[in-house]
């Protein structure tokens, strides 16, 4: 049917209309995709680098609603709702002795790769948008910025390790040396990891043996081609589980290896459900370590329902939450107001990445404040690498971080721990080595005793 | 003694593939139907267990005391017309409408129930296990789908080989024209065959995707709908017995390809299951069982 309909049409469009039939059989987006045939051909009349002469600026925000991923972004509506309702989102920017109406359009990426590329594709060809802002996982915040690179409008992603967004753009993160004149990036990277992880080991008496479950995905071999090298680097040995395709059912042999190594720090980032399978499983065959610090799951509290009380002081990464000593640039809120808004307004406990998508408009904020013209993309992708401020996620220079345009944010060791209050578990801070400013929470507990 | 566990854990895992693929096995064994909607309408069925337990406030774990009749239910009826409709215009056309099915299931769960993931909550069960000795653990969760999965099975092949609808179902599935001469509604016994192929699916869907891990709409369609199909071909085709042991020999040999590759190469867990079914195919190509149908 499709290749009938395509038959007929120049080489170019082909392809494009082939993913749309695709993509049409996939989830039924057949009117979207149709959108995207417009737009590429739109763009050839237009050319990209024209700009609407409006006295809006556009800001496009990507970021996945739903989908596996959609924990991530379970806070952005509130965030939006806040957003929009400070005076300087509400009234305006002033921008060079011009003040402009300031307009949010908000694209799901449905935690898909193409369906991230092909929203972006939209707001910048159809909406004429002046910025996209992304974030939430190198599935969206890749290929939003790779897009936004290509078409040459300015894009600031967030809640990526930093060097997974710089090879996604084709940089090398070992000798990060070129710039992207369009795209920056702000939150941290694998030594970041480091300096939050391991302190937390040293500090539970261990026998220095790391179980590793480092999945055969990107994230995956990031961390078991760049983390496994600090971790011995910081005294530890390696016991690496294998480099296992995700979706794997089960993991009775890398539990054995563990335990056979007698493993007494575990070490991951693999996919939610694969990680529920191996918990669940490690805890039926015994293989308990004292500490256990994980990556990329666990980060927000829907995720700790599956596992219920097995989730028990089991230690992540927090970049933001109700006890960052840090607060709006834009109206002064401070980190633990805005948490008790959400919990207020959502009924649901607060989660760390509203911290990072409410920095994202604040970012966008200084660089539009800093230009003349907010509708010239070169001038305020210029302006975005040396956006340096402090507001909702702590300070955040662009132009000081380990690559060019990455900013890089302090997380804290926190563990989940059982809560008195409303909601089962909450995440507590228990070593702020990283980010001294930081007050702790409660102690530091072994996972297993 | 890890060999003693990998083995131990591969029948367990081989009694979860057993489980998911009895249903995909009775389809064809009786309605020669290759069921590509299989894995969508397992986790149609976690989805109705959500459902269920949001309504009535039954515990996760006997959800399916509710879940499997009303998905056996649904079985007959889709029986009754689609599928039946696209048997009547041959088998490449069941093969396209299941496959359609299946592409119709995960959009409209999509739709109206968006990506987000679920779990059934299954309070400590999921967790609970008890040890033989220091080096073998047994999950209770892994031991109860694999006796769920042997009960079924066993069930099913006294149901087929004894009962008066089983015999039924068993005469049309060998010679459809011969049975109707002899007065069977082949149409009826082919909707109550697949109304007990979706009561089995019921259970592999609440199991498995609601129990053993999380579900999205587009999961169905993973790797386990795979290991479904191979183990229908290793046990032989519509073979409820076969099916069983076609599970075990899966897991066994994919627990046994992930302690020969060790951490080096964790694939070969998968690789090993391909092997398998590859040599199978090769070499007995009616599968474990033979040329033996049901009974």
């Amino acid at each position: 049917m499709g290749a009938d309909e395509v038959g007929g049409q120049p080489p170019q469009q082909h392809t494009i209309a082939r993913r749309t039939v695709l993509r049409g059989l996939g989830a039924g987006a057949l009117a979207t995709g149709m959108g995207g045939i417009l737009a590429a051909c739109g763009s050839s009349l237009k050319g990209s680098g024209g700009s609407s002469s409006s006295g809006t600026i556009n800001i496009g925000f990507v970021t996945p609603l739903t989908g596996p991923l959609a924990g991530f972004a379970s806070g952005d509506q509130f965030v939006l709702s806040q957003i929009r309702a400070t005076s300087a989102y509400k009234n305006g920017f002033k921008v060079g002795g011009k003040t402009y109406k300031v307009n949010i359009i908000v694209k799901d990426s449905q935690s898909s790769p193409n369906t991230a590329a092909q929203v972006a594709g939209q707001l910048i060809l159809n909406n004429h948008v002046d910025m996209v802002l992304t974030t939430s996982t190198p599935e969206t915040t890749n290929p939003v910025a790779a897009e936004c690179e290509k078409q040459g409008t300015p894009c600031v992603s967030t809640v990526v390790p930093w060097e997974s967004w710089y090879a996604g753009l084709g940089g090398n993160p070992v000798k990060p040396t070129t710039t992207f004149e369009y795209c920056t990036t702000f939150f941290f990277g694998l030594k970041e990891f480091q300096e939050c992880f391991v302190p937390m080991w040293n500090r539970v008496p261990n026998n220095h043996e790391v179980a590793c479950m480092y999945p055969n995905d990107a994230d995956g071999n990031a961390f078991r081609f760049g983390f496994e090298p600090l971790i011995k680097a910081s005294g530890y040995k390696v016991v690496d589980g294998g480099a296992y395709p995700d979706g794997q059912t089960d993991y009775s042999t890398m539990i054995s290896l563990f335990k056979s190594k007698q493993c007494e720090v575990y070490s991951n980032c693999p996919l939610p459900p694969d990680f529920i399978t191996f918990w669940r499983q490690a805890s039926q065959q015994g293989f308990k370590p004292k500490i256990a610090t994980v990556a990329k799951v666990l980060l927000f509290p829907a995720d700790t329902v599956a596992l219920g009380a097995l989730v028990n002081n089991i230690a992540t990464d927090s970049w933001w939450g109700p006890y960052m000593p840090y607060s709006s640039s834009l109206d002064g809120v401070t980190a633990k107001a805005l948490a008790d808004a959400y919990q207020a307004k959502t009924g649901n406990q607060w989660v760390q990445s509203i911290g990072s998508s409410y920095a994202l408009f604040e970012v966008a904020k200084e660089a539009f404040g800093a230009v003349s013209d907010p509708h010239d993309k070169k001038e305020v992708a210029g302006a975005l690498h040396h956006v340096n401020y402090s507001g909702m996620n702590g300070p955040i220079n662009f132009a000081a971080g380990p690559a060019p345009g990455v900013g890089i944010v302090k997380p804290v060791g926190v563990q989940w721990k059982r809560s008195t209050g409303k909601y089962p578990f909450e995440m507590v801070v228990v070593d702020n080595s990283l980010n001294p400013g930081v007050p702790l929470g409660g102690k530091l507990e072994p996972t297993n005793a | 003694m890890i060999w003693v566990n990998d083995i131990i854990q591969g029948i367990l895992l081989g009694g979860l593939y057993a489980l998911f693929a009895c249903g995909l096995s009775l389809m064809f064994g009786v309605m020669k139907v290759i069921n590509l909607a299989h894995g969508d309408l397992a986790v149609v069925a976690a989805y109705v267990a959500l459902g269920v337990i949001a309504l009535t406030h039954i515990p996760g774990v006997w959800s399916f005391v509710l879940v499997v009749p009303i998905m056996a239910v649904g079985g007959y009826f889709l029986q009754r017309t689609l599928i039946q409709a696209s048997l009547e215009r041959g088998t490449i056309t069941t093969l396209l409408v299941t496959f359609g099915l299946s592409i119709v299931i995960e959009t409209v769960l999509l739709q109206f129930l968006s990506a987000n993931s679920h779990g059934i909550p299954d309070g400590s069960f999921g967790t609970a296990s008890f040890s033989i000795g220091s080096q073998i653990s047994i999950g209770w969760l892994d031991l109860i789908i694999l006796v769920v999965a042997v009960t079924v099975l066993l069930v099913l092949q006294f149901y087929l080989s004894r009962s008066r609808n089983g015999r039924l179902i068993r005469a049309v599935a060998d010679d459809r024209e011969a049975a109707q001469l002899a007065g069977a509604d082949y149409r009826h016994i082919f909707g109550i065959a697949a109304a007990i192929a979706l009561g089995t699916v019921a259970l592999a869907g609440v199991a498995y995707f609601g129990m053993y891990s999380q579900f999205d709409p587009t999961i169905g369609t993973g790797q386990l709908l795979l290991y479904a199909f191979e183990v229908v071909v290793i046990g032989g085709l519509g073979s409820l017995w076969g099916t069983l042991a076609g599970g075990i020999v899966l897991g066994v040999v994919q627990q046994i390809g992930a302690q020969i590759g060790g951490a080096a190469h964790p694939d070969y867990q998968f690789l090993a299951g391909q092997l398998v079914f590859l040599a199978v195919l090769v070499v007995l190509p009616q599968g474990l069982t033979g040329i033996r149908r049901t009974a």
